[in-house]
């Protein structure tokens, strides 16, 4: 059997895991009655055992990635079945969701903040990651390409971070500071 | 000892302190609307370019599919490719795969760069151009800026993405409360802040994804030049050199002979044996320091290929065979097929386009929130509420316009001038139209340019159809362009975007 097939045939199970799966926990969320519990762990269980399961059908690699690619279209499917429809208002309802914050706004704070979240965040990530490849334990291949893969998911914390953080200075200091020690370290070092 | 059962009800997740979750809000909120247009047309042309593949043989439907090819195809292919060009610096060949059933081989001469489609027996016998598909995934690779500058960007705005699913999750406190409540037709902010997030966390796995793989393709430049500058004396190609096989010695005589692929491919097949070869690359074919790189796909595998590198006389020179490679190596090769959803067939790529489609859609209900939070608090801005719509719309719209004249008068430069030209008269609408009247001409724009191009392709190319696909990919753009304009033209409930429109009207 084809590689191809197998994927394509494995996907039906797999697709209907994933629907068992999200609906076992949509049954646990609308119904908090004892055996909430159950179907919590039913919910997961079936979750774990089709990535488990495609691991092995599909490859070590391969499989999970197939799985939870499945999973998700599954889940969004279920959610979408429960979709209220609602009338429309002409006056909003009162929403629940929290408000953003209200800050400051002076002119130096947001260059400040878009600098630390777009250039100084870039750089003190790229530090973190060129000090990972210099000195990490592992083959030159690996510790370079992991350190690549740490540079914009550190550089996405550190935006988040600092456009969330109202203490701007204390934000600045720390990025700064990363920046200087890990390069530092690594010219020291060096690869 | 025993511990009492929670009770029924009570939250399992540590509660988060409000004033954070409002910090967090305003930096979410803030560097989604800061990014929302490009987050936007990258998810967009992403989306529709998880279906580049199938596209390439819309556009070229007349070569038939071809399943395999033996060694000596290759070779007859590629020679016949040597003697067409001048000069010819390198050679590349691209071998039949379940996705792109085709031999396509590409020269790199004195000229500009020459493609063909070959058939079953290595005979070129097409130009393989696709200007269309070019043109599309170029605008999600570099945007059409210079390549360096247009890769950075577009890595930039996969940081920014991935920074908003970070900070998105850390203002979300209601993430388990809310799981599956999907409101729709009351208030328009609750309607799309349930769409947002529900369309954000269960696609969770996938944002991250390609997010995350997207960034690091886009900033790969940056990244090595930064660590070439620290440790390398920023020469770049010492990092490069750690990854790529190496060069046959130099010799520029002219060759005695030429390269021995059909021997190259054959070794490389018996030294991978269940593999199948995806890809032939030649350097200076007709020099004494000729090489042959050969590329064997596994199945199974995320990280599939092995490669191999022989000398013009068929002497091998490296050979990395991934499942031997380090872990680096194999997530190297992992990060396209996971970016581009390559690593499942049909029914994977079919699910990256509905979860593309969901991003999409989160990055548009994230700015509607914040359009219907004005409103909410009597601080409407109707100018951005159009200029939005005409963001959201417009793509389908441009890029509709761009696959017509893309069939219509087959040129490189006409689906980018025409992408660019229908972007800014969508913006240009704001200024006559009403959010609502924006909407439904630009989806009803879009329906018609769908319509019209699957019939203008039809009618140029029936005759000629020898790939089945290309008929599944025009039936698919007439359904997508009929579903469309029967949803622009029916007078439905007001929903969408048009909601804001009307609620303060």
């Amino acid at each position: 059997m084809s590689p191809e097939l197998t994927t394509l045939l494995a996907g039906a199970p797999i697709l209907a895991g994933g629907v068992l799966a999200v609906w076992l926990l949509r049954a646990a969320w609308s119904n908090r009655g004892p055996s909430r519990p159950w179907r919590v762990a039913g919910g997961w269980t079936v979750l774990a055992v089709v990535s488990l399961a495609a691991s092995q059908a599909l490859g070590d690699a391969r499989g999970p990635f197939i799985a939870w690619t499945l999973i998700s279209t599954a889940a969004l499917v279920v959610v979408a079945t429960g979709v209220q429809i609602r009338t429309a208002r002409a006056r909003a309802e009162k929403s629940l969701a929290p408000e953003p914050s209200e800050r400051q706004s002076r002119a130096w704070r947001g260059w400040l903040r878009a600098l630390l979240a777009g250039p100084i965040g870039m750089i003190a990530a790229m530090g973190v990651a060129v000090a990972f490849a210099v000195c990490a334990p592992l083959v030159p291949q690996t510790r370079i390409v992991i350190g690549g893969l740490m540079v914009p998911v550190l550089w996405g914390g550190a935006m988040a971070w600092t456009l969330a953080d109202d203490r701007i200075l204390r934000a600045t200091a720390v990025l700064v500071g990363v920046s200087i020690v890990t390069f530092t370290a690594a010219v020291l070092k060096g690869f | 000892m025993t511990h009492a059962a929670p009770k029924p009800g009570k939250p399992i997740w540590p509660r988060i302190p409000p004033g954070f979750v409002r910090a967090v809000l305003a930096g979410h909120s803030s560097l989604g609307l800061a990014f929302a247009v490009l987050i936007y047309v990258v998810c967009f042309s992403g989306t529709v370019a998880v279906f580049a593949r199938e596209f390439q043989r819309w556009e070229r439907p007349d070569v038939a599919p071809i399943t395999s090819v033996t060694p000596q195809v290759v070779e007859r292919a590629a020679l016949q490719a040597i003697a067409h060009g001048r000069n010819v610096e390198h050679v590349f060949i691209s071998a039949p795969s379940p996705d792109y059933p085709r031999l396509v081989v590409t020269v790199d001469d004195d000229g500009p760069n020459r493609t063909w489609l070959a058939g079953a027996d290595g005979r070129l016998m097409s130009s393989g151009e696709t200007v269309w598909t070019e043109f599309l995934t170029a605008l999600h690779i570099n945007l059409h800026l210079p390549r360096t500058w247009g890769e950075f960007i577009v890595g930039l705005t996969g940081v920014a993405l991935l920074s908003s699913l970070i900070s998105g999750v850390l203002a979300h406190p209601r993430i388990f409360k809310d799981a599956f409540h999907l409101r729709w037709g009351g208030s328009k902010r609750l309607q799309e802040a349930d769409l947002h997030n529900r369309l954000g966390v269960w696609a969770m796995p996938f944002h991250v994804i390609v997010s995350a793989t997207g960034a690091l393709l886009g900033l790969t430049t940056v990244i090595v030049g930064a660590l070439a500058l620290a440790v390398f004396q920023g020469d770049m190609d010492k990092a490069y050199a750690l990854f790529l096989p190496p060069h046959p010695v130099d010799d520029p005589r002219p060759a005695l002979a030429p390269p021995k692929i059909a021997y190259a491919v054959e070794q490389a097949l018996a030294r991978s044996p269940g593999g199948q070869v995806s890809f032939v690359g030649l350097e200076h074919p007709t020099e004494r320091g000729a090489g042959v790189g050969v590329s064997v796909t596994q199945p199974n595998r995320l990280a599939a290929t092995d490669s191999y590198t022989f000398e013009g006389g068929g002497r091998l020179i490296s050979a990395e065979r991934m499942g031997e490679a380090s872990l680096g190596v194999q997530i190297l090769n992992s990060l396209g097929v996971l970016h581009f959803g390559w690593f499942g067939g049909g029914l994977i790529k079919i699910a990256y386009g509905l979860l593309g489609l969901a991003l999409c859609a989160v990055t548009s209900s994230g700015v509607a929130i914040w359009l219907a939070r004005r409103r909410d608090k009597g601080r409407p801005a109707p100018r951005w509420e159009r200029l939005w719509i005409a963001a959201v719309w417009g793509q389908p719209f441009a890029l509709s316009g761009s696959a017509f004249v893309g069939v219509l008068a087959p040129s490189p430069i006409l689906p980018l001038a025409v992408w660019i030209a229908l972007t800014i008269s969508a913006g240009l609408g704001t200024a006559w139209l009403s959010p609502a009247s924006l909407s439904r001409s630009l989806r009803m724009a879009s329906g018609a340019l769908m319509l019209a191009t699957a019939a203008l392709w039809t009618l140029r190319q029936f005759r000629n159809v020898e790939d089945p696909m290309a008929w599944m990919v025009t039936g698919t753009i007439a359904a997508t362009g009929a579903i469309l304009l029967v949803h622009a033209l029916r007078k439905a409930a007001p929903a969408g975007a048009e909601v804001l429109a009307h609620s303060k009207a």
